[in-house]
């Protein structure tokens, strides 16, 4: 439990760091956020697959011909053919690598397919990523920190 | 007792035995009959096909490899696409009259290019699409033993003009007889001898079904009545529409190789590359008039036999009404547009066939791959593997020129796949690369010479506080006892080096640096480097391990330098995407699987030093610019007395590697710079691989440094080099000679925000 909350305050203090070095306002809100309401809205991202699962299908591909992709790709896997969403992924991947919603989608499936460890290893190689966007690192980094 | 035969009882045990023997008979053909049509008629054999490209809009695109797809697709070059198969490329578009796969519709699409990429893809209607879907190269099939080859169509699938054309032509009464129609036959000769040419057969649809149960051509009454016989037995077991059904899907139409094309399905694939829905009734009349002499109006080698047999076939579906006289005319004057095959049996690319049968074997039973019809979808490229091969082919013939004749019997091997998802995308085991055998990417295993050199260093600096790119390495006399011998190894140039930097040790590729940075790192610490590079093999104690003696094939030789080339990221490498049964879904997929061996930033200064192997290294040559674009990196590798020749290189989203030597283990006369890299050369050049951008590593900072002393130097010195370090392991030592040109460590961040920053990266990978 005490791990879980460490979890949670670094990815609270992460997206902090985030928000306040990014420079694409739009993530700074005009109204202040507090420390705690950060701590919460990612217990619930940490805590909640499903609730996770929602936040990264509303992440769109800059490239519009990978988001057509991707949207094939999150229809299979709400039928949970989980095969048909990865080819679809890794077809996306095909066009290009430089998109972080191909990784975090992966980086997801493999995490409801139970490979752990591999769910890991994408969320890494995303961060690798140049132009990724600060939401998506905090995403990525919810994989990276899971518990098991 | 003695039994009197009358001439009555006689009779009856006569009678007893022809009814006996008749009913053997047609109990065989029976059997002939039910497993033809239940059995071998529906096994279909497995197929192997290349990917199907995806062009898509954003993705970057080689033209001329573009140009050389659709070439490889039989597509052909039209000012106006109308029809299926038909493309106009202009400047900076692409008009393509796509045939259709999978989800992929057939239409007219226009695909547009800027910059090396597709800006743009629209439909007829001029309406954005994003992404179209080209069909993949048919290469290779697992073939039963008759050799038959079909798509199997339903009933569904098979167009109407198809089935007015057949029962037009070849019977029709087909739905009144039973099998024998004694009508036909009397009608087809009236009508054949008023035509003064052969316009009909006398044998019905169902003995022409029945005649393919006899695998031998001839011609005897004892055959004919069989054939009656079996024909009778189809009607009594099967459906009308069953039949013609089994008949469409079954009539040869053409032998291609050892492969025999039987069935509409393949007919229609086999002479205009795409599927029977999309042919039009002039090509349908081309198929069903070439049932009368597969042979003899095969339009590829008689197309004037094909075209009036064509033309006859429209005019009596004219005369039954099935098309108007201006269309007949129409019909008529249209050219044959066959395609040129680009299916064959025994496959083009044998190197990347043993790799798909490797992968198979795990998951399938040969008889499931000879029946089940499965559709094989590899990872291969058609254009990079047709590169590949006649960039070995042609290599060979200038290293020829150059060295003689002695080369003649030089032998190679060469894999290009994708960095990060491990995809094979070529494959060549032999210098003669269409040729079967010995297949020397997977099966030669032989040592890598310097190719070995990354991982020891790797191993130094994945110890990142011990070791970085600027670390002074000692390049002096080197005398160890090894095995009971004292072993002295020597660098190519037969010189020392004293003391150099890392980095300039490892792209000047030193063996005497490299040998004493192995063993002071010990083998322990290089055995697990290799565990991480997927190296399972246990290394042999002996020094000479660190300069080159280990041995590898170069599929194993690529699968570690692809967890290098993808900054630690271990992917296996895999030939298949995905296996689908006949309905379409996929039985068995090979996905793309991920592993962090080794963290990226080690890597990323190997991927540095690599990269110098192109710009002052053993593999020179390239622009700075087209190097930077690529983020291209290598490393030559030349075995004791010069018997191998090895280059490994990464250039955009590609890795390939290069082996040549002789079987026999003679000597060449070939260092990896003047034999592999030749071929790695000609080939990316040919190909031109897409610019990448540079990843990034927020713990990484490039400080300037002399590349003699490798302390801290600037832009303006001279011989100083922007190297990479882990931050935190830069030198900040400037000698008093360089205190006027040296870059100045920037010192204004306070301490605290610089911890908070490392805390926070620490999250990331």
């Amino acid at each position: 439990m005490n791990n879980l909350k460490l979890i949670i305050l670094f990815l609270a203090l992460s997206i902090l760091f985030s928000c306040a070095s990014n420079q694409n306002k739009s993530y700074v809100s005009s109204d202040s956020i507090s420390v705690s309401e950060f701590s919460s809205s990612v217990e619930l991202l940490v805590s909640d697959t499903n609730f996770l699962e929602d936040e990264i299908l509303k992440i769109n591909a800059k490239n519009p011909s990978v988001q057509r992709i991707l949207v094939n790709s999150d229809a299979y896997l709400k039928e949970g053919k989980l095969i048909q969403a990865n080819s679809e992924l890794e077809r996306a991947l095909r066009i290009t690598k430089k998109e972080g919603a191909i990784y975090l989608r992966l980086a997801h499936l493999r995490y409801i397919q139970g490979l752990l460890d591999e769910s890991k290893s994408f969320a890494s190689r995303a961060l690798l990523i140049k132009e990724i966007s600060s939401w998506e690192r905090l995403l990525l980094n919810v994989y990276l920190k899971r518990p098991i | 007792m003695k039994i009197k035969f009358t001439l009555g009882s006689l009779g009856i045990i006569a009678l007893i035995i022809v009814f006996v023997i008749s009913a053997a008979v047609v109990a065989i053909i029976d059997s002939r009959v039910t497993n033809k049509l239940e059995g071998v008629l529906w096994t279909i054999p497995a197929k192997v096909y290349s990917r199907s490209l995806d062009l898509a809009e954003g993705s970057k695109v080689n033209k001329s490899n573009l140009l050389r797809e659709l070439n490889m697709l039989s597509y052909s070059e039209n000012k106006n696409p109308s029809k299926p198969g038909e493309f106009i490329y202009k400047k900076n578009s692409l008009k393509i009259f796509l045939r259709g796969y999978e989800e992929q519709k057939s239409g007219l699409f226009e695909i547009f290019f800027q910059d090396g990429q597709i800006s743009k893809v629209t439909n007829q209607l001029g309406i954005s699409v994003d992404i179209v879907k080209f069909e993949p190269i048919a290469i290779g099939g697992m073939y039963p033993s008759h050799m038959e080859d079909r798509i199997l169509l339903s009933w569904p699938q098979v167009p109407t003009i198809l089935i007015d054309t057949i029962l037009s032509v070849e019977d029709q009464n087909f739905f009144n007889h039973n099998g024998i129609s004694f009508r036909s036959i009397s009608r087809a000769f009236f009508t054949n001898v008023k035509a003064g040419d052969i316009e009909q057969g006398g044998s019905t649809i169902t003995q022409q079904l029945a005649k393919s149960l006899f695998f031998t051509p001839e011609q005897t009454i004892k055959r004919k009545v069989m054939e009656a016989i079996a024909a009778l037995l189809i009607e009594f077991h099967y459906s009308k529409e069953e039949i013609l059904l089994a008949y469409i899907n079954d009539v040869f139409l053409a032998q291609s190789g050892k492969r025999a094309v039987h069935g509409f399905g393949m007919g229609a694939q086999h002479f205009f590359g795409t599927s029977i829905s999309n042919l039009e009734t002039d090509q349908i009349a081309l198929l069903v008039g070439m049932l009368k002499g597969p042979s003899l109006y095969n339009p590829r080698r008689n197309p004037n036999n094909a075209t009036n047999r064509r033309n006859l076939v429209l005019g009596i579906l004219a005369k039954r009404r099935h098309i108007n006289s201006s269309s007949l005319e129409e019909y008529k004057s249209r050219a044959l547009r066959v395609v040129s095959p680009n299916f064959r049996s025994e496959t083009k690319y044998p190197a990347f066939h043993d790799l798909v049968r490797l992968e198979l074997r795990e998951n399938y039973e040969d008889s499931e791959l000879r029946t089940q019809g499965l559709k094989i979808q590899t990872n291969l490229d058609p254009v990079l593997q047709d590169s590949l091969e006649n960039n070995i082919k042609k290599t060979k013939a200038q290293l020829i020129k150059k060295y003689g004749k002695r080369l003649i019997e030089l032998e190679g091997a060469a894999m290009a796949v994708d960095i990060s998802t491990g995809e094979i995308k070529a494959v060549v085991g032999s210098s003669n690369p269409s040729k079967f055998g010995f297949n020397r990417s997977i099966n030669a295993i032989r040592p890598i010479g310097s190719l070995v050199k990354p991982f020891i260093y790797l191993t130094a600096l994945n110890k990142y506080d011990e070791y970085h790119l600027t670390t002074i390495l000692d390049d002096s006399k080197l005398s160890v006892k090894s095995g009971g011998e004292i072993w002295e190894p020597n660098n190519f140039d037969k010189k020392f080096h004293g003391k150099i930097p890392l980095h300039v040790a490892l792209w000047q590729s030193y063996n005497i640096a490299s040998a004493r940075l192995g063993m002071e790192l010990g083998y322990d610490s290089v055995q697990e480097i290799f565990r991480k590079l997927g190296i399972d093999k246990s290394i042999e104690r002996y020094p000479s391990l660190f300069i080159g003696s280990f041995e590898m094939s170069p599929f194993d030789a690529i699968q570690s330098y692809q967890t290098i080339a993808a900054d630690g990221f271990y992917s296996p490498l895999r030939s298949i995407r995905d296996i689908k049964d006949l309905k379409g879904d996929i039985d068995l997929s090979y996905p793309y699987k991920i592993e962090q061996r080794i963290r990226p930033e080690p890597v990323h200064l190997l991927k540095f030093a690599m990269k110098q192997t192109f710009i002052s290294g053993t593999a020179r040559g390239y622009p700075g610019k087209t190097i930077e674009s690529w983020q291209a990196g290598g490393k030559t590798g030349t075995s004791d007395d010069q018997r191998d020749s090895w280059f490994v290189g990464f250039a955009g989203d590609l890795l390939v590697l290069v082996w040549l030597g002789f079987d026999d283990n003679r000597p060449t006369p070939l260092t990896g710079r003047s034999g592999a890299l030749e071929v790695w050369k000609n080939f990316i050049n040919d190909i031109e691989p897409s610019a990448v951008e540079k990843n990034k590593l927020p713990r990484v900072k490039y400080v300037w440094t002399d590349k003699k002393d490798g302390l801290v130097s600037g832009e303006k010195c001279k011989n100083s080099l922007l190297v990479p370090f882990i931050i935190g392991t830069e030198p900040n030592t400037i000698p008093p000679v360089r205190n006027k040109c040296a870059s100045r460590p920037n010192r204004n961040k306070s301490d605290v925000m610089q911890k908070l920053k490392k805390v926070f990266e620490e999250g990331q990978g």
